[in-house]
């Protein structure tokens, strides 16, 4: 009973933490719900484009005494090229092959970076230097960490920038015409190649940011950082409804509250559980995910 | 028709597998009866490399001065590298092959969890392991071939509760454990009993999982409740990260656990977070307190590693040669069989880490346990306590 | 004879090859679902979990022989995947394979939360009762099933399940139902494959069946040739013998195999042995010969 209670005398401050949470998983699932939309394929590479921006903006950090927008910047720059060779060297020979084998060239591409940073920075988890003040900000009975905000209003702007990219811009509209058809958007003249291109590139760019904030905010990075937060990223995607913008943002906080909650409420054990079980309930329910088309079985 | 053609090509292929593999064996299977093989097992590689490669550094050292010596029973030592890769399936065919090589004894894995896959091993093939730092319970009751060489957390926990009330006066505690983490779930089963024997209450038992960098939730859950410090059973990683994580939500207590915390991520993670925490270890560079022995090993590490410390790992590893080595000229024989009687009958015995007497359950009973606590960025002995 | 009586008993060359043949039974049954049926399992270490710690827990507390125990591990795997696969085969493709995957990823978290099976803890203490020629009769056992099952009237309404789901429904075959006993075969497999394994490394620990060892499951039907039989074989074997042989280039290991994993796919996306009849390539062999031989005489006549 006392438990109870003090749970829900914590539930505002517990919300913000799950939100920041699902904030910077929402960055990470928009890159996986993307890239599945236009060309059907779980990136499992994803995750590991993310530890990537996060080590690249510690290492900006750290030796060249950077602030902390031009370390996003940085990681942004490097994440970038990297996933469009991503896509270029293992992805795109593939297209057209059977449906396992550019999963199993994505897991791969994900072993080998997952090794080569290994072997590069070493197995242990490395601590992000503090560049943003430990200020704490009380409304309420509720408290706002800096860090906190900061990843708060970084992510959305990130987030409306994109929304207004696929929606209003030319770009937009041919990823979306791809991810509708290739054929057709092929024979309205749409350079395909380059539009996945792209769309590799925004979300590498999504999970670079997505790095370094999360570097930022929990302190830890280490060369196997992707491969849990890829998963659960993915897990939030589908839940949102796989190939949905808004989907993936609304499943990356859903996903983030729930496991806060399950932790406050007890079952930190379950905690990698939570998304999991989460994931099968919904797809069992609405196998298309909470925002997601219904799937046309064409003969 | 077709089917059996299909069997045969599969037994084909498997033969085929067979020869492949038994190419390699015929060149390692050579046998050397001039030198005593001793086995390390241990990751040079993966999550626990540190461990593995720091007792090994420990055994090199023990083995060169015992062969600049004149060996045992007029034979070189010789140690034979078992990398796993902090893996334990690995673990267990890297043991296999050790075995069959023909090692006396294998100075075995500093941790818990992978010492007690390979125990049974050596314990059916009769083959002496030492483990040089799995500290948990349920090790030595695999078998009487399976030694230790390290401070037991059975003894060392209780030590550090008893400091922790008299001398610090801490009466509340936060316990937090790592499930997924062998070491952390035994550590707190020891720990309980141990706070309940001094009378320092649980107000809070929280779990964090291992590999976890998010500890906001747990830490608010804290945030209600009053305590003195926080129990935490995990490892250095997690501790460095949920101290950071307490001062961003301006709680100020300092956590105290035992030597799974101990490694110098403590500090370089948890910065300013991590001043005043304190690990217990059954070995420590305290120089007013080390014998002519202990001051001996920690020169020549300093002299061969740029004059860094050594740490329990080193020290344990140079122990278990050692201590193998004179058990075996005890019993002048390198057969396992023969030697670990008198191994088990070991009485104050001196090695650097300590002086050493097994119980009657093979458990060394060593003393003191150290108390080391974070300050300035490094590791400072705090308190030295008999048990 | 003698030096192959005793490298055989060697007891590393033993185990390594107990393992490998351990492993392909569990290969095989995965061969089964993604190899025959083209459903995508993610989580087939989760299976094997299962079936691992029934027999061991089993072992442990009961008096049951040993090889009843892994029929017994097998049979709940079978059942856990039946369980899920009522519901989830629904799912196609990727959404079954992540269904699969956080399925064996709950089972590893239950495990490690139950208090009868050691928790993170893991297992320790199971007898060892897994030896070569037990896994070689099974191993054997296990190919004659697969074989048994392509050529039914089973394994040709599962062969055309894969090609064309729709097609398959359209000719009259319970598609669902299918699926569920192709995956409940497989799971059975995954589950003898655990109890043996158990049986073998004698300890179990939760962590050892996370999706890495999914995955390189995974590799091992996929590599070799999928839908292969003789390509599961090879790709088992290889994979499971290379790290043995490949461990002097150490940290550089996983660096090759991933590299190689990638390079694979490009250059074979149906594995090494995928879509290589070997009926035909031996009828072909064997004509050309005959072929040849005619010509010779031919020449002779003249």
């Amino acid at each position: 009973m006392e438990q109870i209670q003090t749970f829900f005398q914590l539930l505002p401050q517990q919300l913000v933490n799950g939100i920041t949470l699902g904030a910077t998983y929402a960055l990470i699932a928009l890159g996986y719900t993307m890239v599945y939309g236009i060309i059907q394929l779980i990136n499992f590479a994803h995750g590991e484009v993310y530890m990537i921006g996060a080590f690249v903006g510690l290492l900006m950090v750290v030796y060249f005494k950077v602030n902390f927008f031009v370390a996003i910047l940085c990681a942004i720059l490097v994440c970038v090229p990297l996933a469009v060779l991503i896509e270029r060297v293992a992805y795109r020979p593939l297209r057209g092959s059977t449906r396992l084998a550019p999963l199993i060239s994505a897991l791969g591409v994900s072993l080998f970076l997952q090794t080569l940073m290994t072997l590069l920075m070493g197995p242990n988890a490395q601590g992000f230097p503090q560049i943003v003040k430990d200020t704490i900000y009380t409304v309420g009975t509720v408290k706002f960490s800096l860090v906190q905000v900061v990843i708060l209003v970084v992510s959305s702007t990130l987030m409306v920038t994109l929304h207004m990219i696929v929606k209003f811009t030319k770009v937009g509209k041919a990823m979306r015409a791809t991810s509708e058809s290739y054929e057709t958007a092929n024979l309205m003249g749409i350079n395909i190649n380059r539009i996945i291109s792209f769309t590799f590139a925004i979300g590498a760019a999504l999970a670079g940011a997505g790095g370094v904030l999360v570097g930022m905010y929990f302190n830890s990075i280490h060369p196997m950082m992707g491969v849990i937060v890829g998963l659960k990223c993915f897990c939030a995607a589908v839940l949102g409804g796989i190939g949905s913008i808004p989907g993936a943002m609304l499943g990356g906080v859903f996903l983030g509250v729930a496991e806060v909650m399950g932790v406050a409420l007890g079952f930190g054990t379950y905690r990698d559980a939570i998304a999991f079980a989460l994931l099968i309930l919904v797809l069992l329910l609405k196998p298309t995910g909470i925002l997601g088309k219904p799937i046309q079985r064409k003969v | 028709m077709r089917k059996r053609f299909f069997i045969i090509f599969t037994i084909i292929l498997c033969s085929l597998a067979l020869i492949a593999a038994g190419c390699n064996s015929s060149q390692s299977s050579s046998q050397d009866e001039d030198t005593i093989k001793i086995g390390f097992l241990g990751g040079k590689t993966g999550n626990h490399a540190h461990y593995g490669i720091e007792t090994l550094k420990g055994m090199e050292m023990a083995v060169e001065e015992i062969n600049k010596a004149g060996g045992v029973l007029g034979k070189k030592l010789e140690i034979v590298e078992g990398d796993h890769g902090s893996n334990i399936s690995q673990a267990v065919s890297v043991t296999q092959k050790l075995i069959t090589q023909g090692v006396a004894a294998i100075v075995g894995d500093p941790t818990t969890g992978i010492t007690k896959s390979v125990a049974p091993i050596c314990q059916q093939n009769k083959i002496v392991l030492m483990s040089a730092g799995a500290v948990g319970t349920g090790v030595l009751e695999i078998g009487d071939y399976i030694f230790r060489d390290c401070l037991p957390d059975v003894v060392a926990a209780p030590g550090q509760v008893k400091y922790l009330k008299e001398e610090l006066g801490w009466d509340k505690i936060a316990l937090v454990t790592t499930t997924g983490l062998d070491y952390s779930e035994s550590l707190t089963d020891i720990f309980k009993p141990a706070l309940a024997k001094y009378g320092i209450e649980i107000v809070a038992e929280e779990t964090i999982m291992e590999g976890d960098t998010n500890f906001s939730a747990v830490v608010t859950s804290l945030s209600t409740k009053e305590f003195d410090g926080v129990i935490f059973t995990g490892y250095y990683t997690e501790g460095a990260l949920f101290l950071k994580e307490m001062r961003k939500q301006g709680l100020k207590q300092v956590i105290a656990g035992g030597d799974g915390l101990l490694g110098k991520e403590l500090y370089e993670l948890g910065g300013e977070a991590a001043e005043g925490s304190m690990v217990y270890t059954g070995f420590a560079v305290d120089l007013e307190r080390a014998s002519e022995k202990t001051k001996a090993f920690i020169e020549k590490y300093k002299a061969k590693n740029n004059n860094k410390l050594p740490d329990m790992f080193a020290a344990q590893g140079y122990d278990a040669v050692m201590w193998l080595a004179d058990a075996m000229k005890e019993a002048n024989s390198s057969d396992p069989t023969v030697y670990r009687e008198a191994l088990a009958k070991t009485k104050d015995w001196e090695g650097v880490t300590g002086t050493i007497t097994l119980d009657e359950n093979r458990e060394p009973i060593k003393s003191p346990v150290y108390i080391l606590e974070v300050k300035n960025g490094q590791f400072v002995v705090k308190a030295a306590i008999d048990v | 004879m003698e030096s192959i009586i005793g490298f055989f008993n060697d007891p590393y060359i033993n185990q390594v090859l107990t393992l490998t043949g351990v492993y392909l039974i569990t290969a095989l049954g995965l061969h089964l679902i993604t190899g025959i049926t083209g459903q995508f399992s993610f989580g087939h270490a989760g299976f094997m979990s299962i079936g691992a710690y029934t027999a061991a827990l089993l072992s442990l507390h009961l008096d049951t022989p040993f090889i009843l125990n892994v029929f017994i591990g097998g049979l709940a795997a079978g059942l856990a995947g039946m369980l899920l696969g009522f519901p989830s085969l629904r799912l196609t493709g990727d959404y079954l394979g992540i269904t699969t995957l956080g399925f064996a990823e709950i089972v590893r978290i239950v495990f490690i939360n139950l208090d009868i099976t050691g928790g993170a803890r893991g297992l320790a203490g199971i007898p060892k009762n897994t030896n070569l020629t037990i896994v070689l009769l099974l191993v054997v056992l296990s190919i004659i099933c697969m074989y048994r099952i392509h050529n039914s009237r089973f394994g040709r309404a599962l062969t055309a399940i894969r090609e064309d789901e729709l097609a398959a429904e359209a000719i009259g075959i319970n598609t669902l139902i299918y699926k569920v006993k192709a995956f409940a075969t497989g799971t059975f497999f995954a589950g003898i494959g655990g109890g043996l394994y158990a049986h073998l490394i004698q300890y179990l620990n939760p962590s050892d069946f996370g999706v890495s060892r999914s995955f390189e499951l995974l590799n091992f039907v996929v590599l070799g040739g999928l839908g292969s039989v003789p390509g599961t074989i090879l790709g088992t074997t290889v994979l499971t013998l290379a790290p043995e042989f490949l461990r002097f280039v150490k940290e550089y290991r996983m660096l090759i195999y991933s590299a190689l994993m990638v390079t694979m796919m490009i250059f074979r996306p149906h594995g090494l042995l995928g879509g290589v009849n070997f009926r035909k390539l031996f009828l072909d062999l064997v004509n050309r010969r005959l072929a040849r031989l005619a010509k010779t005489k031919d020449v002779g006549g003249k």
